[in-house]
């Protein structure tokens, strides 16, 4: 996947560029507006990430000028001025998703994907990894045509967990995006919710997907990749 | 300490000092009508003794008293006495109406040298003229009375002449005054509360004017068009101090907001530098819990700085809220599906009404209900409970949520709103402390119209009332 990633912090651009990398993105970094604007205009990226402060044209500006440009590619604002009011108005002139700084590259790459299938019209409600298949729409989860019943906060656990397959996901990462939480002390919900999400996946035998990481958090297991 | 009506003050004083003035010249005028009379009296009394010493002695006529009194134009009513002695001392006419009072005078006019008519007792006085005329005025128990005494060779005399006329005219006088100066009063009071009124009301006028800029904001400045040019001065220090208000204010938002831009780039760096390195640590390596650990406190100070923020929008009045239909019911449920997974053992009793709609923004709403509960949590006791309340109403919800809680000092109950507030720091030792968390809320709360307030409950008990407009 071809992204291009606007950002004038050096280091931030740095891990995003590396995290992005890892998952087999390509990254075109550019700090400056009027050069990313140009760039986004000359060449056909699947995705833009603009940071709304840069120097030059400024994010919000760039995502205006595109879509006058009648470029629909998706965009994302990556930010760290006041959140609110740039998530309205970036929402509002046309930008496909915002994550406000500081964000986990995790969840970068979530938002990426998302973004992308929706532009490319794929059905993105099926999720499915190892034997797990998990519908976004109809929230049903299957396992060797079995379906496991959960409840509302152990299916976005789950969906959390097997959107990134293989990666290591901290208490606090999946309190703060499962239960939408602002830091909080109290992670062991995250413990028990777990404890009965594996519970549930016991009977079909899934429930070795969910591994531990000690003193971490958990991950889901990546599939083998068949030969 | 704040005085009494202004205006009230100014009515009542002004009323006072009128008629402090008012009564004075009364008094005086009064005297002075008094003395004038008395004066004019004098002239006369003068002229008859005059006249009644070109009388040949026993040649008097009768009905001398009447005859005075119609040369003297003192009227019929008022009374007048005549003493007349010879030169040797001797009664020559005496009136029938001598009043006894007045035998004092007989006394003096008996033993008076005719050859030094100045040795008169104190009480008299002489007047100028070619004839010594002594004057005085004698109490006696019918009345006052006008006496003068003339004295020569050939005779001596004295018209005694009864002040009761002129007491009466005076009485007439000050009955007239103690009519008309009340009334006068009444008017002046009146007045004064008009004129003190007409006088405020630019004053009342600014002080809308004002109230209306605080509640529309810092930027609003008070119109110096159409006042008085008695208060022009006053709206421009008001207007100045608004405009140093602003650009301080304006600089501390900034000076905030810029802040939490600052601290978020480094915390964004820490934090994907962190993520990136727990992915590539080795599997439960005890590297990989102290990355982790670290990754943590990231967060939590992304946390704080993001409320700042949040608390400084708000109190600028800048908090942005994307309202939407939202089901608090619903909300309010899963939150507390979080309590039972987040403390098993705690008792929670829900007395939610379904599907209450009310319009807020649902991020910044949820963050209220996750403060208040994960705080009941937190500070609740052992085996203890959660109760929350919320019942729709025709403006608004109202919702309470309580919990068991150790006894809270006054001081503590006080405080719990305050930033970074921490209570008792032995107690709070294991638990955070309430920081940002319950102030932020209120702000919220606030910024959708409604109030968030700790409620008067049991020792035991903590317990917040909440108010939101549907």
């Amino acid at each position: 996947m071809y992204v291009l990633l606007l950002e004038d912090e050096a280091k931030i651009a740095s891990f995003v560029q590396r995290g992005l990398a890892e998952h087999g993105f390509v990254v075109d970094h550019c700090s400056q507006g009027n050069q990313g604007y140009e760039l986004a205009l000359d060449r056909n990226y699947d995705v833009v990430l603009l940071d709304i402060m840069v120097p030059g044209m400024d994010g919000l500006a760039i995502l205006k000028a595109l879509r006058q440009a009648g470029r629909n590619v998706p965009v994302i604002l990556l930010t760290a001025r006041n959140e609110l009011d740039d998530r309205l108005q970036g929402l509002n002139l046309g930008a496909d998703d915002y994550l406000a700084k500081p964000f986990y590259v995790e969840e970068l790459i979530a938002r990426i994907h998302a973004v992308v299938r929706r532009s490319v019209g794929e059905r993105q409600n099926l999720l499915k990894v190892g034997p797990l298949a998990l519908d976004r729409i109809s929230r049903e989860v299957h396992c060797h045509n079995q379906q496991v019943v959960l409840t509302s906060r152990e299916f976005n656990l789950l969906e959390y967990l097997m959107r990134s397959p293989g990666r290591v996901l901290t208490r606090t990462q999946i309190l703060e995006h499962v239960w939408g939480y602002d830091f909080n002390p109290s992670t062991n919900v995250v413990d028990v919710a777990i404890q009965r999400l594996r519970k549930k996946l016991d009977p079909v035998g899934a429930n070795h997907w969910i591994e531990s990481v000690r003193g971490v958090g958990y991950r889901f297991r990546q599939p083998e990749v068949l030969p | 300490m704040t005085h009494t009506s202004l205006r009230r003050r100014i009515a009542l004083w002004s009323s006072a000092l009128a008629g402090g003035v008012l009564m004075g010249f009364a008094l005086l005028s009064s005297l002075l009508i008094i003395q004038a009379k008395i004066d004019r009296l004098d002239v006369q009394i003068e002229a008859a003794l005059i006249r009644l010493g070109r009388f040949p002695s026993g040649g008097l006529p009768s009905q001398l008293e009447s005859l005075l009194a119609r040369e003297m134009e003192v009227g019929d009513q008022t009374a007048i006495a005549l003493l007349l002695l010879d030169g040797t001392g001797s009664i020559v006419y005496q009136s029938k109406n001598w009043p006894e009072a007045l035998n004092p005078v007989y006394y003096q006019l008996k033993s008076l040298n005719p050859a030094q008519p100045q040795e008169f007792d104190q009480s008299v006085r002489p007047r100028r003229g070619r004839v010594p005329i002594a004057f005085s005025t004698r109490r006696s128990p019918t009345g006052g009375w006008r006496v003068g005494v003339v004295s020569n060779p050939q005779g001596r005399g004295a018209i005694a002449v009864s002040l009761q006329t002129i007491r009466q005219e005076n009485a007439v006088i000050r009955r007239i005054y103690l009519i008309t100066i009340p009334g006068a009063l009444f008017l002046i009071a009146t007045g004064a509360w008009w004129l003190s009124g007409s006088a405020l009301q630019p004053v009342n006028r600014l002080s809308q004017d004002i109230n209306q800029v605080t509640a529309q904001g810092l930027n609003q400045r008070v119109s110096s068009g159409d006042i008085d040019q008695e208060f022009e001065g006053l709206i421009q220090s008001f207007n100045a101090m608004l405009e140093r208000l602003e650009r301080s204010f304006h600089q501390a938002l900034r000076f905030s907001g810029d802040a939490a831009h600052e601290l978020k780039t480094p915390l964004a760096i820490l934090q994907g530098e962190l993520e990136q390195a727990i992915q590539q640590a080795e599997l439960g390596s005890s590297m990989q819990q102290t990355l982790n650990r670290l990754l943590e406190e990231v967060r939590r100070l992304s946390s704080i700085v993001r409320k700042l923020l949040l608390l400084s929008l708000a109190d600028a009045g800048q908090m942005a809220l994307r309202r939407d239909a939202v089901n608090l019911s619903q909300l309010l449920e899963e939150q507390l599906e979080d309590v039972s997974l987040l403390a098993p053992d705690l008792r929670v009793e829900p007395q939610i009404e379904a599907d209450i709609w009310i319009r807020c923004d649902r991020d910044l709403i949820t963050q209220v209900f996750q403060n208040l509960l994960s705080n009941a949590i937190k500070y609740n006791q052992l085996q203890g409970w959660i109760k929350i309340q919320a019942q729709l109403q025709p403006q608004g919800v109202n919702l309470t949520v309580a919990n068991a809680s150790q006894a809270l000092t006054a001081e503590e109950r006080a405080h719990l709103f305050d930033r970074f507030y921490r209570g008792d720091p032995a107690r709070n030792s294991e638990t955070e402390g309430l920081g940002l968390g319950l102030s932020l809320a209120r702000e919220i709360v606030r910024a959708h119209g409604g109030e968030l307030t700790l409620a008067d409950s049991p020792a035991e008990e903590v317990r917040f009332n909440l108010w939101l407009p549907t």
